[in-house]
């Protein structure tokens, strides 16, 4: 397992890497479980350069994660680490714990993905900031409150002294990570690693402070290496990149080489896979099959199972391949680098927007719910005020449209659907199912309903019973309706899985024994037996890997096509919306503030909230990074229990004026414009506005 | 049934790698199965030897005589049986009534929580022991008032972990699909949430078994347990405490074999906790890794 | 912080008003009722007439009850059958003896018990900490009752160091008598629960080592004296409090057995005499007592808890 990096590398990169602020050779990393070695990480060679952000990209089980905790020590003791790292001259694998100790937090700084625990929930924000830089003698205690709020300034944070002494929950989110950005930075270390430092937040947030990462980077000319799943991050802010998969690097180079040319077929499948939020593609390619786990690795080049290029060449099931310089500067582990099509098909146009659906009668018609939960509070738990978790929303399914509900954590989406299938009160308004009043009906007046409309869990580890075998959880539904037999018996539930790409051969098993992908499948397989009409879709895809995603995607449009279904599609992933939807609404705290069109939404969007988000949104696509201006907006959701008088979105808005913050707007087609939505100011983005709303100011 | 039978058998495997756990079976084993068998197997509790009584342990009397001349192993033998039966059945008492009350007030919470959990408060106000007391005042003594007096007390333990299994379960989205499917609250509570509940009620027994054992030595102990001249252990505890300076192996030995009685379902009941919070493999860091990221 | 003290003592109304009906209606569960308590099982029916009116029996169960519960409030919780002397006052004697038995238990809990949780919780699965968890898995299978009888065995009847049966000689009287009478009890008692809180500490000291701040602490190069100390003790002794505060109302009524092993004046005790006696009065006095101390102490570890725990919001 010699790597033949060293010779490759030298030619492959600008600079010799004894510049490097981290140098990495034959890396590998093994963990003792279930009695045996098992490599997570397996001969990688990393060099990273002050003044670059550095990404590393895979899906789940790629390693990279262990990649980050094994370049500063910080593995726990069960892991057995190899060859070589080297970070500012000191030989990390070698180095004593009190070397190690001394590089932690002066040379190097760490962000780690979730910001509700990498803070010390009973410590103080500003001593956290600050204990590491006082331990080692580089900051007098007595200066430490001073320098934290100065620190806080540094990335954004209002009110920086009142900051400084409250406790980690009185932040929220993006705070958090921002504090956490403070905290990485205070020693000026030369390499920072984030460890998906965005993941955990939303877009908007996510905007933020990734915004903040790279204005500190640049002050302090650090090397940044980020860790992450999404291409679109990588696009956004990577210098390089190194594609990791089964715990190698199977590629690296500059973004854009990666991006324009892909030189190792996972890295090019991968990139084909994902769906693009700055066009419309009508069918997703995919990669078959599922990420190898670190205990059952194939033989030869890791990715051959799932290799369109490599599945029948005997080379690559033996002989694993090594990294080695291809064209100029890129690097991949393929022995067939060169047989690539340099040219990514074109995507075939998109179907012209289905007409046909405005003139069909609705089969789900929402018209102006409210869904309110009790704020209780006091001595005697009296009801104190409301959350307007949905707030008067309309909507309308036709079948076999994809109607889409976008929006961040918090906006009422997920209440929506709830309310929607009766799982919980509805306050007011009316929800119809094929012209009849489905709201307030019992269990056993709304049964037939349920048969008809059914929905689709985010989580396929907890949506599945795991005591049932999966052709008891296909058959539920329809014992619970005593359909079973009618429907076919097992019959029927073989079809099912036949429909969703499932063998027969697996109805005996249990939930445990099928991979993230697999059980969605079958969530959907559940939901199909009854023959409904309706799904209703809350985050389908959010918890599965890139490559895993798209096959669902694809998935679900077969069985639209195949049955006429009407889909409620609920999702934060914009550019999966845009993937799948005929029709768009945007929700921003419990109302829906755009709708129209899917493709009028992202090209012609109206409302500053909707421009915000699709700003926000990474483009998988390092050419337009520079070419786009974005609106960073101010601050997170408020709280839905006391939102914001007038137009709930001003004090985040860039357009907002008096009559914002006095009078709520109403909902509007307003002359010109192609969407419907509800703001006073409506219409396209200004270039000029731009400049303007992204003017860096202090959160509220 | 077959995932439940599988679990079963591998949770067994699992918990057979402890050495500890091997001995507390073995222990417990041989135990039950000497108070089972043990007219078969000649022991004699009864007959009195008054010329041969406290005698110290002999190759005769392998843990000597009581104050009658009667044989304390046998004694000890029959006391395990009046230990385990009465365990049982509080164990028995207490799971009939704190699952339920556990299901309801966890499934339903609002006012039937509250009121179900306020009980629950006032029985935890007290500590074990005094509250057995208490219902022994008014059911008077005996084996019988013993066993529901302990499996009384021992009703809110259940009922706390099946609160806490149902709530934690309630809003999972397994749950909320059965009721998306028109389940009623019934087929949500008894055929989705309690087949799902199994593991923490079976380790609660376990480790209510311990203490129910301990609270009928205790009560015995008091002179409120069972009546003589059946024997049990608390009993032996409570007589063999008047000849410390005569016969101390009197109160010692039996002591022995209640102690390692405790110890043995506590350090199962560990284990298994263990294996529940899945505390048994150490080093997996590997699956963090490969859990998906959101 | 006055609201949520408020609050709370307003959450205990409803857990007092259910024992208080329990403790009372405790009475009427034992056979015969209240009646044949007063005049004894084969009493003639004119005598049991005679008694009813006198006792008010005849009255609606609410008034009784609201009559129990009044003079309870004012601390009138009747007389004994037994010694005719007020419950209130018998009860008073018994107290000061269980409070120290009680802060004496928890002293040597504590002093046992904290050692060990931490040292076996930083070598986590080495062979000390194999054996420290052993002690804690011995200490909680030991009945208190029999290693009362080994600690007598030991003390008193081989080295004759100690009396085998203690008295109750108040601390601030004469110190070294108090603690020669005071410490097999207390030894006994403090070593049981030191199973616990070591058990414990351990449980919540390795699920913080493991907690994601402890990796941030780590990689902002803090020695890991200073992580223990600083960051870790602090997470783990929050909920540590609320363990020893239970634990503390445990010993004041649950020292039963240890007092009869030592034939300790304390309340324990004296409820066991109470039972056998059948003096329900007293039965009735004691458990409501107990209770009520229960209650006060958990209200003061949550008022400890909001106080130290700054997550909690106390507005």
């Amino acid at each position: 397992m010699k790597s033949t990096g060293t010779n490759n590398l030298s030619h492959a990169v600008k600079k010799p890497d004894t510049d490097a602020v981290l140098s990495v050779r034959d890396l590998t990393v093994s963990f003792f479980t279930n009695g045996k070695q098992v490599p997570v990480v397996r001969a990688i060679d990393l060099d990273v350069f002050a003044n670059e952000v550095h990404c590393i990209v895979g899906e789940s089980g790629s390693g990279k994660s262990v990649t980050s905790l094994a370049v500063t020590g910080l593995l726990p003791v069960t892991a057995t680490v190899s060859g070589s790292i080297r970070l500012n001259g000191i030989e990390v694998n070698k180095a004593d714990d009190e070397t190690l100790r001394n590089m932690r937090g002066r040379d190097v700084g760490f962000i780690f993905q979730d910001p509700a625990t990498t803070l010390n929930p009973v410590m103080r924000v500003g001593r956290q900031i600050t204990e590491g830089q006082v331990v080692h003698g580089l900051l007098a205690a007595s200066d430490a409150p001073g320098r934290a709020a100065e620190l806080l300034t540094e990335v954004d944070i209002a009110d920086p002294q009142g900051r400084v002494t409250q406790y980690p929950h009185q932040f929220s989110g993006g705070m958090r990570q921002r504090a956490v950005i403070a905290m990485a930075m205070s020693g000026r270390p030369n390499l920072i690693v984030a460890d998906e430092p965005t993941t955990a937040l939303d877009v908007t947030v996510q905007a933020q402070v990734l915004s903040v990462l790279l204005q500190r980077q640049q002050a302090l000319g650090s090397a940044i290496i980020l860790i992450t799943h999404d291409l679109g991050v990588v696009a956004e802010v990577a210098d390089r990149v190194s594609v990791m998969y089964g715990g190698s690097i199977v590629e690296s180079g500059t973004v854009q080489d990666i991006f324009d040319h892909p030189c190792h077929p996972y890295t090019a499948a991968l990139l084909r896979s994902v769906p693009r939020i700055d066009a419309g593609d009508d069918r997703l390619e995919t990669i078959p099959g599922q990420p190898p786990t670190p205990a059952e690795l194939p033989s030869g080049c890791v990715f051959h199972p799932r290799c369109a290029l490599g599945a029948n060449k005997a080379r690559c099931q033996t002989e694993r391949p090594q990294l080695r310089g291809f064209g100029s500067g890129q690097m991949t582990a393929c022995h067939f680098a060169e047989e690539m099509q340099p040219d990514r098909p074109a995507p075939p146009a998109r179907a012209a927007t289905q007409t046909r659906r405005a003139d069909m009668k609705p089969l789900l018609e929402v018209d102006d719910i409210k869904v309110h939960f009790p704020v209780k509070k006091g001595i005697l738990q009296r009801t104190v005020g409301w959350v307007r978790a949905v707030d008067g929303v309309s909507l309308r399914v036709h079948p076999g449209e994809t109607v889409s509900l976008v929006g961040e954590s918090g906006c009422g989406k997920t209440t929506f659907a709830r309310a929607i299938m009766g799982l919980l009160d509805v306050n007011a308004g009316d929800v119809r199912f094929d012209g009849h009043s489905i709201v307030g009906l019992g269990r056993r007046a709304m049964r037939p309903v349920r048969r008809q409309m059914q929905y689709v869990f985010q989580d396929p580890y907890s949506s599945l019973n795991p005591v049932l075998s999966a052709a008891d959880i296909v058959a539920e539904p329809m014992r619970l309706h005593g359909l079973f037999e009618d429907m076919g018996g097992d019959k029927r539930i073989a079809e099912l899985f036949e429909m969703v790409g499932l063998s027969p051969s697996m109805m005996g098993k249990y939930p445990h024994e099928f991979s993230g992908g697999q059980k969605q499948r079958l969530g959907i397989a559940r939901t199909l037996g009854l023959k409904p009409r309706l799904l209703i879709l809350d985050e389908p895809v959010a918890a599965l890997d890139v490559s895993i995603q798209a096959q669902i995607l694809n998935l679900l449009q077969d069985i639209q096509r195949e049955l006429d279904l009407g889909y409620l599609f609920i999702s934060h992933n914009l550019s999966v919306v845009r993937h799948i939807s005929d029709r768009v609404a945007v929700m921003y705290l419990g109302k829906l503030v755009e709708q129209g069109a899917c493709d009028e939404i992202y090209e012609n969007a109206a409302h500053p909230y909707t421009l915000s988000l699709l700003s926000a949104a990474p483009i998988s696509n390092p050419g337009m990074r520079n070419q786009r201006a974005r609106i960073i907006l101010r601050g997170e959701i408020p709280n839905p229990a006391s939102p914001p008088s007038g137009c709930r979105f001003h004090p985040r808005c860039f357009r907002a004026t008096d009559i914002c913050r006095a009078q709520a707007p109403e909902l509007a087609t307003q002359a010109g414009l192609k969407t419907t939505s509800i703001c006073h100011h409506a219409g396209p983005l200004d270039p000029n506005e731009i400049a303007l709303a992204s003017q860096p100011k202090a959160e509220q | 049934m077959r995932k439940s039978f599988q679990s079963a058998t591998k949770t067994i495997r699992n918990l057979m790698t402890r050495k500890g756990v091997v001995f507390s079976v073995f222990f417990l084993g041989a135990l039950s199965f000497l108070a089972i068998f043990a007219d078969l197997l000649g022991f004699d509790y009864l007959t009195q030897n008054l010329i041969a009584s406290l005698q110290p342990p002999s190759a005769e009397y392998w843990f000597g005589t009581d104050e009658l001349g009667r044989d304390i192993l046998s004694r000890v033998v029959y006391g395990t049986r009046t230990s385990l039966v009465t365990s049982a059945g509080a164990v028995t008492i207490a799971a009939l009534l704190g699952v339920p009350i556990g299901l309801i007030a966890g499934f339903f919470g609002g006012w039937r929580d509250a009121v179900l959990m306020r009980v629950v408060d006032v029985m935890l106000a007290l500590p074990a022991i005094l509250f057995a007391m208490a219902l022994i005042a008014i059911l008077g003594k005996g084996q019988m008032a013993a066993m529901i007096a302990v499996g009384i007390t021992g009703t809110p333990s259940f009922a706390r972990i099946t609160r806490a299994q149902v709530l934690s379960l309630r809003n999972r989205d397994f749950v909320t699909a059965v009721e998306a499917f028109g389940g009623s609250a019934t087929y949500a509570m008894f055929r989705t949430i309690l087949p799902n509940s199994w593991s923490p009620i079976v380790v609660q027994a376990i480790v209510l078994a311990s203490v129910a054992i301990l609270l009928e030595a205790a009560l015995s102990f008091l002179g409120m347990g069972v009546a003589p001249p059946t024997p049990s252990w608390g009993e032996m505890l409570r007589t063999g405490k008047s000849y410390l300076y005569e016969a101390p192996y009197y109160a010692v030995l039996p002591g022995i074999i209640l102690t390692l009685t405790i110890l043995s379902f506590d350090t199962i009941g560990r284990a298994m906790t263990d294996l529940l919070e899945g505390r048994h493999d150490l080093g997996d860091h590997t699956s963090k890794d490969a859990e998906p990221t959101k | 912080m006055i609201s949520y003290l408020i609050r709370r003592i307003l959450q205990l109304v409803p857990v007092l008003l259910v024992a208080s009906i329990a403790i009372w209606a405790m009475l009427y569960a034992v056979p015969g009722g209240p009646v044949a308590m007063i005049v004894g099982q084969d009493a003639s029916q004119e005598q049991i007439d005679a008694a009813t009116r006198e006792l008010g029996l005849d009255r609606p169960l609410v008034v009784q009850y609201g009559d129990w519960v009044a003079n309870a409030v004012t601390g009138d919780l009747g007389k004994s059958i037994f010694s005719k002397e007020p419950v209130v006052k018998l009860i008073g004697q018994r107290l000061p003896a269980t409070i120290q038995l009680a802060v004496f238990s928890l002293l040597i809990a504590l002093v046992i018990g904290i050692p060990i949780a931490i040292i076996s919780a930083l070598n986590p699965g080495t062979w000390i900490d194999r054996v420290l968890s052993s002690w804690s898995a011995l200490a909680l299978a030991v009945p208190t009752f029999w290693l009362g009888i080994l600690l007598v065995l030991l003390f008193a009847v081989e080295l004759r160091w100690l009396p085998s049966a203690s008295r109750y000689v108040p601390f601030w009287s004469a110190p070294l008598d108090a603690m020669r009478n005071t410490f097999l009890p207390a030894l006994t008692l403090g070593v049981y629960v030191s199973g616990i809180l070591a058990r414990f500490l351990r449980a919540s000291l390795v699920g913080e080592l493991r907690a994601d701040y402890v990796r941030t602490a780590r990689s902002k190069g803090l020695p890991e004296r200073q992580i223990v100390g600083g960051h870790i003790m602090r997470n783990a002794l929050i909920p540590f409090v609320t363990i020893v505060g239970l634990m503390l109302a445990n010993f004041l009524g649950g020292s039963v057995v240890t007092e009869v092993v030592f034939t300790y004046p304390g309340l324990g005790r004296l409820l066991v005499q109470a039972i056998s006696t059948r003096d329900y009065p007293l039965i009735q006095g004691i458990i409501l007592v107990i209770i009520v101390i229960f209650m006060l102490i958990n209200l003061a570890v949550d008022m400890l808890y909001a106080y130290i725990d700054p997550r909690i919001e106390h507005s």
